[in-house]
């Protein structure tokens, strides 16, 4: 994308156009892998834009322009969830960051039930559905969810990510762990509504992977 | 880096690390050290290919577009700025 440098070149106007919709795409993306809703996604992109054009003097460094507006609506997203609980009177819950009990793996769990041929710990990712992988998503806290959209879904750094959300590094990866560990136990639960854990789809049992596996290195 | 002058490492060293291995976070000396466990240790190999695939299937969801509805009023809003 060729985008001017500096907002000194252009008016506001230029710059707001210039900046926001050929970001446009990228913006729906983030906020449908967020909200999990057609109409909440719009309405969080027509919100961003909106700040967005409200600050757009805020915005130094254009080259930055797409995390500055990531920036903008993630913000927008979590306060929106905090106000949403507060009118329905649903407890706001704030992660604990510092909370270590997060370490469920998929991997392992598929591999209780491993097949004699093949790799079913593989056949379940490629069997699970778009939309599964989505209601996943959509059912992690906020905060977690925000991390690993834009991690695994969005492919930004840590350090990117840590300036979206406004926390340190530590806190992007403390979230990112909690977040998948919480995802990859979603995805366990549907793959035991197809049966994919079943013993008696899958034949072999008892294969396992605790991290201490035979080699000279453990 | 040749092998010689990574210091091995082990199953739960390689696994407390497999996720920034694979978000491209680590250094190039804990890489080379995941990257020369892995080509001993079939079972950890087998772990860091599924978290790899997971998170491709993450990566590759559908693409989804804004409707033309949302280009027009986001247009619309950038016309009252």
């Amino acid at each position: 994308m060729n985008i001017p440098t500096t907002t000194t070149m252009f008016d506001e106007r230029t710059v707001q156009k210039t900046v926001v919709l050929p970001l446009l795409d990228d913006l729906y993306r983030v906020a449908l892998r967020l909200t999990h809703s057609n109409v909440e996604a719009e309405e969080l992109v027509a919100e961003t834009v909106a700040r967005a054009c409200e600050n757009i003097t805020t915005l130094r460094d254009l080259t930055r322009a797409k995390q500055w507006l990531m920036r903008i609506l993630t913000n927008v997203f979590l306060s929106s969830c905090r106000s949403k609980k507060r009118r329905q009177e649903i407890p706001y819950v704030e992660v604990d960051d510092d909370d270590d009990t997060a370490s469920f793996s998929l991997f392992e769990a598929l591999m209780q039930y491993g097949a004699d041929e093949g790799n079913p710990e593989r056949i379940v990712i490629t069997k699970l559905l778009d939309e599964e992988i989505q209601s996943a998503i959509a059912a992690l806290p906020e905060e977690y969810r925000a991390a690993v959209v834009l991690c695994d879904v969005e492919g930004y750094a840590y350090q990117e990510i840590a300036a979206i959300l406004d926390v340190p590094v530590g806190t992007v990866r403390s979230r990112l762990s909690r977040g998948r560990s919480l995802l990859q136990k979603k995805l366990y639960h549907y793959a035991k509504e197809h049966g994919w854990t079943s013993s008696a789809n899958l034949s072999r049992k008892g294969k396992t992977n605790n991290g201490s596996c035979q080699c000279e290195q453990d | 880096m040749d092998h010689a002058s990574v210091n091995k490492i082990s199953c739960r060293q390689a696994l407390a690390l497999v996720a920034e291995y694979l978000d491209k976070e680590l250094g190039q000396l804990e890489r080379a050290q995941i990257e020369q466990h892995l080509e001993l240790c079939r079972q950890c190999f087998d772990r860091f290919e599924f978290e790899r695939l997971l998170k491709a299937r993450l990566t590759q969801l559908q693409r989804v577009e804004p409707s033309e509805p949302l280009r027009k009023r986001v247009e619309l809003i950038l016309e009252q700025f």
